[in-house]
């Protein structure tokens, strides 16, 4: 006998086949608008350009890697623009809430839906790094990691802050603001070492820091044992984990 | 409509705006966060170039209102519905694009004015060089105000906006040279960036102010550009403004 469909529908939720529908939505936003497909792979490029016209020439494969960094934190700002514009202008969430979706599924289905249009930005940028500086195995390894690491943490605090929000006013304000700071405190696209002492202890409170040390040290960009790496991994795991606990305290799963 | 334009309601328009604005205090005060991290991004990889990046941001300040104009017109259509009221009162379609980027403008010379002193510490300049650069922060504030409000009605949802949005002070702020001198782009493509109103403007600031002397042809050039592009687009956004109130 069939199961009732009821019963079928929080099956299929549990299973997570949800995901998959999350990154199609992401899929047909960016084919729908060619634009918006392009304007992420764009913009780290527009950067490196300005950066390759200021800085030193040495620092160019650190500014590639530190460009893979700031695509997926963007992420976030991109998840909290998607999830307010669902919850107070399509009125979407509260489909979601009444549905048997858990607030984390959600979040990880706006992750997925807004990492499509980041993938080909990171594809190519990692064409690049392996072009401008060799990189092993176990730093594309570390490479990765950092990236996931920081997807789901910048994800989280962009749907929590996003749950707070009340009108899509303050969508770009709000973003533009905690994305814009978090990605110029962190040493993204310089070395640490370069910066002043106080904007160095200030960067040594975010996640991102410990992921670019971790990368540039991983792919050789920086002088670092495997002592020093394994502490960067270490911090970046621990001030991450704490960021994804303070978001989730910080996120509203409520209808409206 | 009559041949003559029609400015009824500008000035209230342009007081609505501004108090709008001004209760938007997030908005106003995250408004400089680009230019200040690209001017953070010369200090600490090239500080030489700090005062060029600084004018620069003064040029890139001015478009950004063209960007918050688009934004707010966007809104004020699509969410609010609130043009379909204003295009029904006895205010013309000229006096709300006029009054709104007027009104941005006030709102938003802060971000602006915000690089003054610091120009005024690192490279200080007399009242001549400055009132070029007024000239010219006025001349981008009215090409941005412009491609701004054309670019709002042409949108039916306001995500779709971001990335044109995006694309356009991206491409006019960060690829030109406006946070670095133009002498460091191949000779070949001077011509394109003078032509782009943001690195017009700046060439002309930088050049009056001593930081990058450029050729008497390359700033006529830019003058030329520049001075074209704000008369013209200002008589498109009044056109435009005309006709999208027809179709509201």
């Amino acid at each position: 006998m069939a199961e009732p469909f009821d019963v079928r529908i929080e099956v299929l939720a549990a299973e997570g086949r949800v995901l998959p529908a999350f990154a199609w939505i992401g899929w047909r936003w960016i084919s729908r608008n060619p634009i918006a497909a392009a304007v992420p792979i764009l913009l780290p490029f527009f950067f490196l350009f300005f950066l390759r016209l200021i800085a030193p020439p040495e620092y160019f494969p650190l500014q590639v890697a530190g460009a893979m960094l700031f695509t997926i934190q963007n992420i976030g700002s991109w998840c909290l623009s998607d999830s307010a514009y669902w919850r107070i202008e399509q009125r979407l969430q509260d489909l979601f809430v009444a549905s048997p979706l858990g607030k984390i599924r959600y979040l990880f289905g706006v992750a997925f839906s807004n990492l499509i249009p980041a993938a080909p930005a990171l594809v190519v940028l990692a064409v690049l790094l392996a072009w401008v500086t060799p990189v092993t195995l176990a730093g594309w390894a570390v490479l990765l990691a950092a990236l996931v690491v920081l997807w789901i943490l910048f994800s989280a605090i962009g749907i929590a802050i996003s749950s707070r929000l009340r009108s899509q006013r303050e969508v770009w304000p709000v973003g533009n603001l905690i994305f814009t700071l978090l990605g110029i405190l962190s040493p993204l696209y310089y070395p640490i070492t370069i910066l002043p002492d106080a904007w160095q202890g200030a960067a040594r409170f975010l996640p991102a820091t410990y992921a670019a040390l971790l990368v540039q040290g991983a792919l050789g960009l920086r002088p670092a044992g495997l002592e020093e790496i394994a502490l960067d991994a270490a911090l970046l795991l621990g001030s991450a984990l704490l960021g994804i606990v303070l978001a989730l305290a910080l996120y509203q799963w409520r209808e409206r | 409509m009559a041949f003559g334009l029609r400015w009824s309601g500008t000035a209230a328009f342009l007081f609505t705006e501004v108090r709008l604005q001004i209760h938007d205090l997030l908005a106003l005060s995250t408004a400089t966060l680009v230019q200040a991290v690209l001017v953070v991004f010369v200090a600490v990889l090239a500080p030489d170039l700090l005062a060029f990046a600084l004018v620069g941001a003064m040029a890139y300040s001015a478009f950004l209102i063209g960007q918050r104009l688009l934004n707010e017109a966007a809104y004020l259509r699509i969410d609010q519905r609130l043009n379909e009221l204003y295009h029904a009162s006895p205010m013309s379609p000229e006096a709300y694009f006029v009054g709104m980027a007027t009104g941005m403008l006030v709102a938003y010379a802060p971000t602006v004015l915000v690089f003054v002193p610091l120009v005024q510490l690192v490279h200080p300049l007399g009242p001549l060089e400055w009132g070029v650069i007024a000239a010219v922060v006025l001349a981008v504030w009215v090409v941005s105000s412009a491609l701004g409000y054309v670019i709002s009605t042409l949108f039916k949802d306001m995500k779709t906006i971001w990335p044109y949005s995006s694309l356009l002070t991206n491409l006019l702020g960060i690829v030109p040279p406006v946070f670095y001198p133009i002498g460091l782009l191949p000779a070949d493509v001077h011509v394109i960036a003078l032509l782009v109103p943001t690195s017009a403007a700046t060439a002309i600031a930088a050049h009056v102010a001593g930081l990058e002397p450029i050729s008497g042809d390359a700033l006529a050039l830019a003058g030329a550009a520049l001075s074209l592009q704000a008369v013209v687009l200002l008589f498109v956004g009044i056109y435009w403004a005309r006709r999208s109130a027809r179709e509201a």
